[in-house]
């Protein structure tokens, strides 16, 4: 600091900008695109290894065929369902109604475990692994790594309702609760994307 | 708005330096780190490119085997696009960008942390191959199937892929950081067409990195699942492409390439405008120029790819010829705001100027390998070697130097030594001239890269001996770097607020910078709000009596 | 192969020399200060080791997936389970700080404004 400086200043000290999108919401949104891009090459290893495969696209000729009934379509409704919750959560603590908040967000997680019991149950039914083929090793990357993102969110979900059971959150203060369900909201659209590319599109 | 200290975790008692580092969430001290680490991992890939250019020098195998040559070269490559050249720059722009908008720090200041704190790990991660029978030894593209289980058995590669996802997700959480500063940290009055041009690059940048690594990440996986978990993306017996590979390699390899020279083009944007007295010529033309680089920068990956027979050559010819015009309107930017300034040649002045030169014989070699025909010829001759390192070394180094020359002041409060620094600058670029011009001429003679010896009767002994004897000379051109760097520590020149005169707010600031940045901010009112309070008092005197403009500081 | 650990001993060497001129240097000036104030309205959080944890819990895991035996199924335990470990403390660390942080500033959390963790 010099005399020059403090001669000429002019300004209030530095304050951080309150007007526009929260910064903690801004960094989840850049995160969410990073991981829509690492969802990206994996989608385009799906579709140049389908483009490129010489025989008959889908599980080895040892495994059943792959069926959205008894297993894939609940648990798409499932999630779809927790997406649902989740935004009713978000409803809440707008309004300031931070114990229904809490109920929704634990219904939300409930929600999401389930999906990812089913999906783990769906796995062991499937007859083909990892190791199977092209198939199999694009299926189980892509619905692994989803489910990896599920398992992240399902950790923050349990992180809101800590936070909330402590009293955290308010009408006011409640970013991490909108960042949180932008999240899950993103982890459902790729799980979509992948029910219609894997299940129909094939 | 009340309260700001935030109590300490442990109490107030005197710790050690050690733990100061070890747990600083400042972004000036993160940003030493990143510098510190980074030129650590540049001395270490340096001593490889001087095993590799030792072995080169005249025909035979003299002084490695073929499989410890092919590390060296790959572990070369690696460390340095990944663990030197990216991460100084984002230690300048961690440093400086705060700074350059007038906010006290970053806007994520632990996650800053982590992302340094990923980096010497992962390169440790990376480096720790060899010691477990060999690193990673296919070139740092690692192309299948010479990587996958069959070919690279062993755990280098799965080093090399593990340390580099870490080295990843790094820089991913740091462009958040940066593209969350820069929206929401901005001081009052630095609006978006007031922010400096490195800040604007750093910007690009952190778009880049954001939007490509995560590809790269994805393809790493990939290649992980089928190197240990019988995985078949790239195994064509099962029906997989190995050409997937360089597909998804090179969608974040060539963007990764804007990643390394953008930065330093914002350094020297900075540096130009402040040693010729005259501001930067189309400070708008700059900005879209950049953004522009950055858009095409995802449409031309492909062009690596050429030879493989499986890619549409027009389209990615195209753009790959389209990106030079971008690029050439910051060219003559640069030049016209050269003209009739009132140059001064100070070491970082010349290393800009240095990067000009250098980065133009780049670009030239680059626009001739757009061409189909031409690369055909010349795809995995010396003659990309050399195209690269003219673009790497001649463009980003350069700029790296000159980053350090011209802030090293600002961090330190000391100037490095003046005539040191130009024999530095001397013998680099004597230095690297020798090393890497002559490669031009022996890919157009035909001698393939990535090979550890060549035929004594093929002719190019010659320029191999020359261009050794030039990666020696830039090795010993670092002496008189790090004897300045020493020298100044211990006894250096000190300097106040604003030695060069500068433009940008990092100048309005104390050498270092205090603890939060800034005690007060001067008024912002255009890119140069330092050049503006130095001449804030030009118009009254122009109609008063004859006074040079400022106080009378140093 | 010879060449290589000599090769990377020469590395090792060459880093601890460097660090240890750091040190040196470093040790010089900025020694412990007071604990700076922000300016008012600003405030950031204090110095935290749980990057550097993490990154060591990083570094484990990462070890232990690529130092992978061919009877392991997913990684090497040694390594991987210590590395899991070191991680999810450090994520909860992390989780706690904020608490803390958040019941430490005047009245409610200020994350709807512009600073972050």
């Amino acid at each position: 600091m010099t005399a020059r400086t403090r001669a000429a200043a002019a300004e209030l000290p530095i304050s951080h900008r309150e007007a526009g999108m929260p910064t903690p919401l801004v960094g989840m949104l850049l995160f969410i695109a990073s991981e829509v891009m690492f969802f990206g090459g994996l989608f385009a290893a799906y579709f140049n290894s389908r483009a490129s495969y010489a025989g008959v696209w889908g599980p080895p000729e040892s495994a059943p065929e792959l069926e959205i009934l008894p297993i894939a379509l609940p648990i798409t409704i499932v999630l779809l369902a927790s997406s649902f919750t989740m935004q009713f959560g978000v409803w809440a603590i707008r309004r300031g109604d931070h114990r229904a908040m809490t109920r929704w967000v634990a219904l939300t997680l409930a929600l999401g475990v389930t999906f990812l019991i089913g999906q783990a149950y769906d796995y062991t039914t499937l007859g083909f692994g990892l190791s199977d083929g092209l198939f199999g090793t694009v299926f189980y990357t892509l619905t692994g790594f989803h489910g990896a993102h599920v398992f992240g969110g399902a950790v923050g979900l349990t992180i809101l309702v800590a936070r909330a059971r402590a009293g955290q959150f308010n009408a006011r203060h409640h970013v991490a609760v909108e960042a949180v369900s932008i999240y899950w909201h993103f982890v459902d659209l790729v799980w979509v994307a992948l029910f219609t590319t894997l299940y129909f599109l094939r | 708005m009340a309260t700001t200290t935030l109590a300490p975790r442990f109490g107030a008692f005197r710790r050690s330096w050690v733990w100061d580092w070890l747990t600083t969430v400042d972004h000036k001290k993160i940003g030493i780190l990143y510098i510190v680490n980074s030129f650590l991992f540049f001395l270490a890939a340096g001593l490889l490119a001087l095993v590799v250019r030792s072995e080169l020098a005249v025909p035979g195998l003299q002084f490695v085997n073929v499989q410890t040559y092919n590390q060296a070269f790959t572990m070369h490559g690696t460390i340095m696009v990944f663990l030197f050249v990216v991460p100084v720059l984002s230690g300048f722009a961690n440093y400086i960008v705060p700074l350059m908008i007038g906010a006290p720090d970053m806007a994520f200041p632990r996650v800053n942390a982590i992302s340094f704190w990923f980096l010497p790990v992962g390169g440790l991660l990376i480096f720790s191959g060899y010691l477990v029978g060999g690193a990673a030894a296919e070139g740092w593209t690692l192309y299948t199937p010479l990587s996958g289980a069959a070919y690279a058995p062993g755990y280098g590669t799965d080093l090399w892929l593990v340390g580099l996802t870490l080295v990843g997700t790094a820089s991913i959480l740091g462009s958040v950081n940066f593209i969350a500063t820069i929206f929401k940290m901005r001081a009052p009055g630095k609006t978006l067409f007031r922010m400096p041009i490195f800040v604007w690059t750093m910007l690009v940048t952190a778009t880049l990195i954001l939007l490509a690594t995560p590809v790269l990440a994805a393809g790493m996986i990939a290649l992980l699942i089928d190197r240990n978990y019988g995985g078949s993306f790239f195994d064509p017996a099962a029906g997989g492409n190995p050409v997937l590979w360089q597909h998804i390699f090179w969608f974040f390899g060539h963007p990764e390439v804007y990643i390394v020279i953008l930065p330093a083009m914002g350094v020297v944007s900075e540096v130009l405008p402040v040693f010729s007295r005259k501001p930067l010529f189309g400070y708008r033309a700059f900005v879209f120029a950049t953004i522009a680089i950055g858009f095409l920068s995802f449409s031309v990956w492909a062009h690596h790819m050429f030879v493989t027979g499986q890619v549409f050559l027009p389209f990615f010819a195209f753009m790959t010829a389209l990106i030079a015009v971008p690029t050439g309107v910051k060219m003559f930017n640069w030049m016209a705001t050269l003209w009739r300034g009132s140059i001064s040649l100070t070491t970082p002045m010349l290393f800009a100027i240095g990067f000009l030169t250098m980065f133009l014989i780049g670009g030239i070699s680059g626009v001739m390998l757009s061409s189909p025909p031409i690369d055909f010829h010349l795809q995995d001759t010396y003659f990309v070697v050399a195209h690269l390192h003219y673009v790497f070394f001649g463009g980003s180094v350069f700029g790296v130097f000159a980053a350090t020359y011209y802030w090293f002041p600002k961090m330190f409060g000391r100037r490095l030594n003046e005539r040191l620094g130009k024999i530095h600058f001397a013998m680099h670029f004597i230095g690297f001239n020798l090393a890497f011009f002559p490669m031009h001429e022996l890919g157009i003679q035909g001698m393939p890269r990535r090979i550890s010896d060549y035929s004594a009767t093929a002719g190019w002994t010659e320029l191999n001996l020359l261009s050794t004897l030039g990666a020696f000379l830039i090795a010993a051109s670092i002496l008189p770097f790090l004897v300045n760097l020493v020298a100044t520590f211990i006894n250096g020149e000190r300097v106040g607020d604003d030695p060069w005169e500068g433009n940008t707010l990092e100048w309005a600031t104390s050498s270092p910078p205090p603890a939060y940045n800034f005690d007060v901010l001067p008024p912002i009112r255009s890119e140069r709000p330092v050049f503006d309070l130095r001449h804030r008092h030009d118009a009254e005197h122009l109609a008063a009596e004859p006074h040079p403009p400022g106080e009378g500081e140093a | 192969m010879s060449g290589g650990l000599v090769g990377f001993g020469l590395v090792v060497v060459g880093i601890l020399f460097a660090l240890g001129m750091v040190y040196a240097l470093t040790s010089r000036y900025g020694r412990m200060q007071d604990r700076p104030q922000p300016p008012r309205g600003v405030h950031l959080p204090p110095p935290s080791l749980l990057p550097a944890v993490l990154a060591l819990g990083a570094a484990l895991l990462g070890a232990g997936l690529a130092f992978r035996a061919d009877d392991q199924p997913i990684a090497n335990p040694f390594l991987a389970i210590p590395g899991v470990l070191v991680m999810v403390s450090g994520i909860v660390g992390w989780v706690r700080a904020a608490g803390r942080e958040w019941r430490e500033t005047d009245h409610a959390a200020h994350d709807d404004g512009g600073s972050g963790h």
